[in-house]
């Protein structure tokens, strides 16, 4: 068993769930856990949410503890912290990451700092929901994939699930973690993919990679929606693939990529961000810093592109798929130091 | 002979005490317990500025926020909250920490960059104020969002604790200024906001600030009740912060009081007020001080005589001398420290960035490891 596989952990029935159902669930299983926990965001009330990632809640939980706010993201965030500063468990939603932008100020200001700034004196323990990522045929700022700009941040945790018994798992440790916590939802898995998630409590480490996939010719680094991408082109190359979901993309869990690259002496980074800058430049640079001498051939990036996240006719050229993918593989095995 | 920098220049704001220190209506029901606290705490707060400048001159701090001209503001208001109490400042209301007794070792310390972590080991056995502050924000109006939320958070829960913040007239014109007041109004929060309206944001003047009459007005736009005080009247700062907290309190939601005062220094010692402000300005507002108006009333209540001057000032003479040598026999931090309190639990990057910083110190190569095993 692979770490960090929820499903095989846990003795209990099952329920057929995809990411946004899991999502769902997870809220609601830990609301009804901890009287603290409360959701604030806009849209969150009864329509539950613009993906119904809350549905039902508004109705179960009641306005306070689902709070439906005025539109303003920063708004959110603050008032998010200065109630977890005040010992509430706190789970607020920016709709979609390209929104986050009015709310960087209160991010870097007060919620990853306030607990430093304190001398440890506070405490902000907050699961911020981030939907993310293309491939959903949106408008403008809906389909951004910019975890760089929290990764690059001390003081914050980035946390990103890619199946639906993963999301439940990772979820649920995140509310409950003392920590601030960027937690990323692929929007593109949201629906459509579904699995067999333990309806008992669970929670999975928030701080450890996943190996999907052993193999022992190349590794492909990826997250989030690009997973599945990454096992298509592990089925279609002729090499012994071997496949880690990052899970948590700050703090990296450097030992799983270095030990993993050293065995296989190739990389592949697979990530939809933009490239220059992206999580992939970090992680070849660490490949480069620490497994050189093991390496057989260049680390490469299948991403998304140095533009601004184009209109929904481009947004598939822009997206890294399969092929992309595949064609990265082949070219890091064509290659021989 | 212009001495206010806002578009509508008139004293249109709630006023107990004439500059001279008479009273011009009966003033609000305070003991004499919090008259003397007010008054030591005016004192305090002075003696802390001026060791603070000196201490700044001489390199022992690189940089320090003054409150002279302007300390009616925290202290009117700080009194008005109770044991319990939340209370969100910046780095202008000192006086306000200084008034629940907040302890002056730790402000120097702090001042001098030591980490908050080796503060509280070395001076852990000073005792937090009855009254919970939150650290001093330096960014601009961000801890009024803060605020607002942490005032949400008790009126969810059916708690009668207030929650107070403050911000300049400059940081009315930031984002968060809007939206804090926004949540607070809508959510009815028990928050009461404070506006030092001390006519300079740094070297801008109020009427470039906004073209507003007042700030308070600012909050109409929200439902939020507001009002407008004399901020070097320390009884009228006090009178209209007790309404705002008692309505608070009673689960009557938010309020907005501007204070209008005058920031008597610079902005802080990296500033240089003479560029853009002239002295007579200056002069006039000295006259004004609100020490020398509410030492005048405390004289002829006879709560004050020259003995009992003397003696808070030398007391706050001795207490400011022994914070410094408190905060001075601190030892330096630890530069392993700089990696505290980011994140719960460790990481295989911040167990290898604090063996590279051991590795620098100790004079070695740092850049050395090669497999990423070498430090563990």
């Amino acid at each position: 068993m692979s770490r960090g596989d929820a499903a095989a952990d846990v003795a209990s029935d099952t329920e057929s769930w995809n990411v946004v159902e899991a999502v769902r669930e997870t809220l609601g299983q830990e609301m009804r856990r901890d009287d603290s926990v409360r959701l604030l965001g806009y849209d969150m009330g009864p329509i539950g949410g613009v993906y119904r990632a809350t549905e039902g809640l508004y109705e179960e939980f009641g306005a306070d503890r689902v709070i439906d706010t005025p539109l303003s993201e920063g708004g959110i965030l603050g008032t998010a912290v200065g109630m977890a500063v005040r010992g509430e468990r706190v789970v607020p939603e920016i709709q979609f990451m390209g929104f986050f932008y009015p709310a960087f100020g209160q991010f870097m200001y007060s919620l990853v700092k306030l607990h430093e700034r304190s001398g440890g004196g506070l405490e902000l323990p907050m699961t911020v929901r981030v939907p993310y990522g293309g491939g959903i045929k949106s408008s403008e700022y809906h389909s951004e994939s910019t975890e760089t700009y929290f990764a690059h941040t001390p003081g914050v945790r980035v946390v990103c699930p890619s199946t639906p018994a993963q999301t439940k798992g990772l979820l649920a440790a995140s509310i409950r973690h003392p920590d601030p916590v960027m937690f990323l939802e692929p929007k593109k898995i949201y629906r459509g993919e579904r699995e067999a998630v333990p309806t008992d409590e669970y929670v999975l480490p928030i701080d450890e990679a996943r190996v999907v996939r052993e193999g022992e010719d190349v590794t492909v680094l990826t997250w989030g929606a690009m997973l599945r991408h990454a096992e298509t082109a592990a089925d279609r190359v002729d090499a012994d693939v071997e496949i880690i979901d990052l899970v948590s993309l700050s703090p990296l869990d450097v030992e799983t990529v270095l030990d993993s690259v050293k065995r296989t002496g190739r990389c592949v980074v697979l990530h939809e961000a933009r490239r220059t800058l992206g999580l992939g430049a970090e992680l070849s640079a660490l490949v480069n810093e620490y497994a050189l001498d093991h390496l057989h051939a260049p680390i490469k990036r299948a991403t998304g592109f140095d533009v601004h996240f184009p209109g929904h006719q481009t947004e598939d050229a822009y997206l890294p798929d399969a092929e992309r993918a595949e064609h990265a593989i082949k070219a890091v095995m064509s290659y021989e130091f | 002979m212009s001495y206010w920098t806002e578009v509508r220049p008139r004293e249109d704001f709630y006023r107990v005490l004439d500059p001279d220190g008479s009273p011009i209506r009966d003033p609000p029901d305070v003991d004499e317990g919090t008259l003397r606290r007010m008054y030591w705490a005016f004192v305090r707060s002075r003696a802390f500025d001026e060791k603070a400048l000196r201490l700044q001159r001489r390199g022992e701090i690189s940089i320090h926020a003054a409150s002279v001209g302007e300390e009616a503001v925290p202290i009117g208001t700080a009194a008005a909250l109770e044991p319990g109490d939340w209370c969100f400042p910046t780095y202008r209301q000192t006086a306000a920490m200084v008034y629940w007794d907040a302890s002056l070792a730790k402000a120097f310390a702090g001042l001098m960059g030591t980490e908050p972590e080796t503060t509280a080991e070395h001076l852990d056995e000073e005792g937090e104020p009855a009254v919970n502050f939150s650290p001093p924000y330096v960014p601009l109006t961000v801890n009024v969002t803060n605020a607002v939320g942490s005032a949400m958070a008790d009126r969810f829960n059916d708690r009668d604790t207030v929650t107070m913040s403050y911000v300049g007239d400059g940081s009315t014109s930031e984002g968060d200024f809007h939206e804090a007041l926004n949540f607070a109004g809508v959510f009815e929060a028990p928050a009461v906001t404070i506006c030092h309206n001390n006519q300079w944001a740094i070297s801008v003047p109020t009427h470039r600030q906004t073209a507003a009459e007042t700030f308070a007005q600012k909050a109409e736009a929200h439902g939020v009740p507001h009002d407008r005080v004399d901020g070097n009247d320390v009884l009228a700062v006090y009178e209209k912060t007790r309404e705002a907290v008692d309505r608070a309190r009673g689960g009557e939601g938010p309020t907005l009081l501007e204070c209008v005062t005058y920031r008597m220094v610079d902005h802080n010692t990296a500033d240089e007020d003479s560029v853009y402000r002239d002295e007579t300005e200056l002069e006039r507002w000295a006259e004004l001080d609100p020490v020398d108006r509410f030492e005048a009333y405390l004289r002829a209540e006879g709560v004050l005589d020259d003995e009992a001057a003397s003696r808070v000032a030398e007391e706050a003479e001795a207490a400011v001398d022994e914070a410094v040598a408190a905060a001075r026999a601190v030892p330096e931090s630890d530069p392993q420290r700089m990696f505290d309190h980011h994140l719960h639990g460790e990481s295989w990057t911040e167990r290898h960035q604090r063996a590279e910083l051991r590795r620098e110190l100790a004079g070695e190569n740092p850049f050395v490891d090669f497999d990423g095993e070498g430090f563990e």
